[in-house]
């Protein structure tokens, strides 16, 4: 991770500058709402007051009307402001979301090392939320504290002491829970997150039916499932029992609050500093103050959230990019010769290697590992530690990462296939429009095997190979990624083991297909399948991380016995 | 029960919802057990409520001795009482909440329980016919929501009800006149609520939709960051998220809109109950009727509902929702359980040694008309093993489906040891290349094949497959967490793990499709070991794409098109020069080292002469 870079308060505060407007309107509105409700109770006790008791039909319309007058405010505010409220925080969410989507999809990288998508999915959708949800929870915690303040006068302004009593009290007996109850929230936290396991076991017992299934272990599984289900209802009962004391003690600390008011206040009436309206209001308002003294509670409850959830995001837009440095365009007309000198990453251990413009090339290995780190290089999604590549006689790391892949396209082997027809994801650039048929797609199809894919599926090219391409099988997958990478014609491809999960007959078809769309341009094919390695031009043999040998594959099946493990076996 | 139709038959058929009638009967009879509980909780809080509902009045009493000029000494009972009341309702509204809350979660640990036993047992076919996707979302979304509707809906709803009920009832023994006008407030409520629900489901159905969307596109373009960088997808890609983001951004706000109109509509209910129990105060006090105190503490009641009401109506949102996933829950519980068989299978697996497979004219169809399988006889020995080879969709998978008995052929029969395969697992053991590491502690998921094995035979298992090496150096050897979302084991690992499996598991007929297939090029050697070894001393099937392994096999059976179109021994079936011979050369040519392959260039860049007849034959079957 660089320095100078963005903290999760950075993003905090973007979020919520970007949103400013929202918030101060939504914030405004908001305290309109809270001298409304905490009006209410007081217009209760000036109906009770002055037509009720003096039997006044002309006030009792009148501060009826007054009271129509008020709800309308407090309603119309209340809807005006949560709605502007919750705007602000679904567009600030949806803002980071973007932002994160840009920087993991940034053409240097970096930002989704060691993290499972799913991780950062969820980044993307709850921690955006969360501190999204921070704008809402500011303007709650401004109209608290408008409501707090209109209360604290209108009760100041009825009877000092009994004002006094309530300001003082209020927060004590917030408090006074609050210390009561935190050992009963920390415990019931602990459980609750033990009572989330049943759920978690139950999911993936479903996902691992067919494999349940073949082995007959349904009993042990559904007897397994029991076990964990007792331990979770055990667990959450004791949350459950933690959360039901919690509650009664609020009640009864507020009643015996409230009591404690009634009796201030009754005999404040009593002696006559007090009137019988004011009595009620008093207690209406002791009892509406609870209401903003527990926005506090979970404000600052979401506040904590909102700042974990933005430490994380910042993380993820902060990482650092995987390569760095190169902004040349690369040189228009590639010819396409790469050349690897000393090229020392991960598994490979100082490889000089060339590749000839406009011929297939194989590489075989001894370790997976290098296969990687080859690949990592040469689409410069990592740089080598040392040595350098160089694409027609410049390095790489001297071409900016997106310029070279237009020139240079790596095709892994565990590359993705994205939702969408199959015909959409072997044209990607093209979007999801259906561009009709295409000549050259159709090529780069029948090459990879592909359209055979596609004449077995209910729709053809058209049918939806489903989220990541799972819908289709092993084999089909491998060959519609083929296709994609063909069909994408860069001047450089490197493929990686593109026909693993296919049989003899196809991948025999598939080699020789790979050999004639290529014709003419730089294609490197890294596998160990001698059905690949027989119909390229010359093969490099890594053995342990170093050029081991170089030739036709006939010459090395012959003359290497190393590489006659490695392939043949 | 109803079945939503699918609009053919070879469409998705989704998993039964069970009508509202016999939801109601499934709780009912899932409360049955706990009657004595029910009565207990909810009387406890009816009691809760009851007391807390002597706050007004005592109120009232006070606003009358103050009204009165009373001496203050008439205060202290009253505050007395309220301090009381107080403390009484907090300790029964704690006692019964928990005791309401147990029942609930009780009932549902029940549910959940039978749930996953019925679901596990049911036909894979079932199950196929409804997508994956359907007993999942039952199994994590439709039990999380009727879980939290238990947790957190129920006791508040409970309480809320209560209180509302209560409350109108202490209204009316202040005067029965200030409960018609509280309920003046009703109609608007009613018809607010009608209102909401109606246009509510249909909204959160189609966000919930949305987000899932965003979700998916989130993990898809997340997941395939490599790729899109790779083939500089970004502009697309980025364009897509943020289609789907802001859908579910505006159907959010749909959402929040609709809640905020539906409060609006609240407010004015208040207002209309409010004004009404005012002036019913104002004209019974006029007439003499009421105290002051009484039309105190009657506008104080009323205006102490608008909590419970407001909980009440938002609330029947989340039981909303909760009632259609517990539907469906209620929906696969009664699915029919698969026959239990008569035990046939059993006494086939407790007789020693390893039974024949014999397949007689089997055929089968996923779709009429369509077959995979046509009139396929073959005969497996005991302990023989014999390779499926044949072209991708020549009915490999599925014939090894219903040798498992996954599957019931469309005609014909299947029979091993003398039996019908039905599926589950003990006669037969599957391993196909979907492999799944179940979350937990490594030992836990090996125990799932034997759920008495000790350690030592968990070791022996994992030695015989290769595995015990990487297994013992996991960071908690084999109590080492493995699974999704804690140490992930590659898929080559994973399948050694499935091969262990099978070894613990022991049944005497093992079928293997493709288990080592999505192994890279370097880990099949490994895995083609470890399979020789779960195999040993076992009736075996092995569906084969690498050829090495119909060499190494007793028998090798050549499948095209639905059909046996070759069987025999490796060295027969290459003497008879037929489909498997071409097979075999195609696979071999490339690898046989003799000076006689394909060394010479220009030879390379033809395709290899013998494979023509297998390549030309096989593509046009499905």
């Amino acid at each position: 991770m660089g320095s100078g870079e963005l903290s999760g308060r950075d993003v905090l505060t973007r979020s919520v500058r970007g949103q400013g407007r929202r918030v101060a309107v939504g914030a405004v509105l908001g305290c309109v709402h809270q001298l409304g409700e905490a009006l209410v109770p007081v217009l209760i006790g000036v109906v009770v007051d002055q037509a009720v008791a003096g039997r006044d039909a002309g006030r009792l319309v009148l501060w009826l009307a007054v009271l129509a007058v008020l709800y309308v405010c407090l309603s119309w505010s209340f809807r005006l402001g949560a709605r502007i409220g919750e705007r602000g925080a679904e567009e600030a969410a949806h803002t980071l979301r973007l932002a994160l989507v840009r920087r993991v999809l940034d053409p240097r990288g970096g930002a989704e090392d060691d993290r499972l998508a799913g991780e950062l999915a969820n980044v993307a959708t709850e921690d955006a939320k969360r501190v999204g949800a921070v704008n809402m929870a500011l303007m709650s915690g401004v109209w608290a504290v408008a409501g707090l303040a209109v209360s604290a006068v209108v009760l100041l302004l009825t009877s000092v002491p009994l004002g006094l009593i309530v300001l003082v009290g209020t927060p004590v007996l917030l408090w006074l829970g609050h210390l009561l109850s935190k050992p009963l929230e920390r415990r019931s936290e602990a459980e609750q997150d033990r009572a989330a396991g049943a759920a978690g076991v139950a999911a993936d017992l479903v996902a691992g039916l067919r494999v349940l299934k073949g082995l007959g272990a349904q009993q042990a599984a559904v007897e397994r499932y029991r076990r964990t289900s007792r331990v979770s209802l055990a667990a959450t009962l004791r949350a459950a029992r933690a959360e039901s004391w919690q509650t009664g003690l609020v009640l009864a600390l507020t009643g015996v609050f409230i009591a404690l008011i009634a009796w201030v206040g009754g005999r404040l009436a009593l002696e006559g500093s007090l009137s019988l309206g004011q009595l009620v209001t008093a207690v209406g308002l002791a009892l509406f103050l609870l209401g903003p003294l527990e926005t506090f509670a979970w404000v600052n409850a979401d506040l904590a959230q909102g700042r974990a959830s933005a430490a994380r995001i910042a993380r993820v837009l902060a990482a650092g990019p995987a390569v760095v440095g190169g902004e040349e365009p690369v040189p228009a007309g590639v010819r396409g010769e790469l050349r690897l000198r000393g090229v020392r990453l991960g598994g490979l251990d100082g490889v000089d290697l060339d590749v000839p413009a406009g011929r297939l090339t194989g590489i075989a290995v001894t370790d997976p590992a290098c296969a990687e780190a080859l690949l990592g290089c040469l689409g410069r999604e990592v740089d080598p530690e040392s040595g350098s590549v160089e694409l027609d006689g410049v390095p790489l790391t001297r071409l900016a990462p997106a310029e070279l892949r237009a020139a240079v396209l790596v095709a892994a082997h565990d590359a993705a296939l994205f939702e969408g027809s199959l015909a959409a994801n072997v044209r990607p650039a093209q979007g999801t429009a259906d561009g009709g048929p295409d000549p050259r797609t159709a090529r780069a199809m029948a090459a990879a095997d592909a359209d055979e894919v596609a004449r077995s599926l209910p729709h053809g090219a058209a049918t939806q190979v489903g989220e990541g391409g799972r819908s289709l099988s092993g084999g089909q997958r491998q060959r519609v990624l083929l296709a994609r990478a063909l069909r994408a014609e860069p001047p450089v491809l490197v493929v990686h083991d593109p026909t693993t999960a296919v049989d003899a007959v196809t991948e025999a078809r598939i080699a020789q297909g790979l050999r004639e769309i290529r014709q003419g341009r730089t294609t490197v094919v890294v596998t160990n399948s001698p059905a690949l390695l027989a119909v390229t031009d010359r093969v490099v043999f890594l053995d342990g991380g170093r050029v081991g040998a170089e030739g036709t594959h006939g010459e090395l099946a012959r003359t290497h016995a190393t590489y006659r493990t490695a392939v043949l076996a | 029960m109803s079945v939503t139709a699918a609009p053919n038959g070879s469409e998705r058929a989704l998993l039964p919802t069970a009508t509202p009638a016999r939801t109601r009967a499934a709780v009912r009879e899932l409360l049955r057990p706990h009657r004595a509980l029910a009565v207990a909780g909810f009387g406890t809080m009816m009691l809760a409520t009851a007391v807390g509902l002597l706050t007004q009045p005592l109120l009232g009493h006070i606003v009358d001795a103050v009204a009165e000029h009373r001496s203050p000494d008439a205060l202290t009972w009253p505050v007395l009482a309220l301090a009381g009341v107080a403390l009484v309702q907090g300790l029964t509204t704690a006692l019964g909440m928990s005791l309401v809350s147990r029942l609930g979660e009780t009932a549902l640990a029940r549910l959940r329980e039978l749930f996953v036993a019925r679901a596990l047992s049911l036909p894979l076919e079932r199950l196929e016919r409804a997508g994956s996707g359907d007993l999942n979302a039952r199994v994590t979304r439709d039990v999380s929501r009727v879980a939290d509707a238990v947790r957190g809906a129920l006791p508040e709803l409970a309480r809320s009800g209560l209180s509302i009920v209560l409350t109108l009832g202490a209204l009316a023994l202040l005067d029965w006149r200030f409960l018609l006008a509280a309920l003046a407030a009703v109609p608007v409520q009613a018809h607010t609520a009608r209102w909401y629900v109606r246009n509510a489901v249909p909204l959160y159905a189609k966000e919930r939709i949305a987000a899932g969307a965003q979700q998916q596109q989130l993990l898809d373009t997340i997941g395939g960051a490599r790729t899109v960088r790779a083939h500089r997808l970004q502009e697309g890609h980025t364009r897509q998220v943020t289609e789907r983001s802001r859908a579910a951004v505006e159907l959010t706000m749909r959402g929040v809109r609709l809640v905020l109109r539906f409060y609006s509509r609240l407010h004015i209910a208040e207002y209309v109950g409010l004004t009404a129990v005012l002036v019913t105060g104002y004209w019974l006090v006029r007439s003499g009727s009421a105290s002051i105190g009484t039309a105190t503490a009657a506008a104080l009641y009323f205006h102490s509902l608008f909590g419970p009401v407001n909980t009440a109506l938002v609330l029947l949102d989340d039981a909303q929702s909760a009632t259609a996933g517990l539907a469906r829950l209620v929906g696969v519980v009664d699915e029919p359980a698969p026959a239990p068989g008569d035990g046939a299978e059993d006494r086939a697996a407790a007789v020693p040694g390893a039974p024949a497979v014999t397949l007689t004219g089997v055929s089968h169809a996923y779709a009429p008309g369509r077959p995979v399988l046509d009139g396929v006889d073959l005969q497996v020995r005991p302990e023989e093993r014999v390779a499926l080879v044949g072209t991708t969709g020549a009915g490999k998978t599925t014939l090894a489906k219903l040798v498992a008995g996954l599957h019931r052929p469309t005609a014909g029969r299947v029979d091993v040891g003398g039996t019908e395969p039905d599926g589950s697992g003990r006669l037969v053991g599957l391993v196909t290349q979907e492999v799944h590491v179940f979350a937990g502690p490594l030992a836990d998921d090996l125990r799932l094949a034997r759920p008495d094995a000790g350690d030592e035979e968990l070791r022996e298992a994992l030695a015989a497959v290769g595995a015990l090496g990487w297994a013992e150096q996991l960071p908690d050897g084999l109590d080492t967490v493995v699974g999704d979302g804690s140490h992930r084991l590659t898929a080559d690992r994973a399948q050694q793990l499935a091969l262990a499996r099978v070894l613990l598991a022991d049944p005497p007929v093992v079928v293997l499709d493709e288990a080592t297939a999505e192994a890279g090029s370097s880990g099949a050697r490994l895995l083609d070991e470890a399979a020789e070894r779960a195999l040993r001393g076992r009736t075996a099937l092995v569906v084969a794409h690498r050829l090495s392994q119909a060499a190494a096999a007793d028998r090798v059976v050549v499948l095209d098109g639905g059909r046996v179109v070759e069987q025999g021994t490796h060295d027969e079936l290459l003497a008879a020069r037929g489909r498997y011979a071409a097979l075999w050369r195609a696979w071999s040519d490339n690898r046989s080292a003799s000076p006689t392959g394909l060394t010479d260039r220009t030879g390379l860049t033809e395709l290899p002469a013998p494979a023509e007849p297998a390549a030309g034959g096989s593509p046009a079957a499905h």
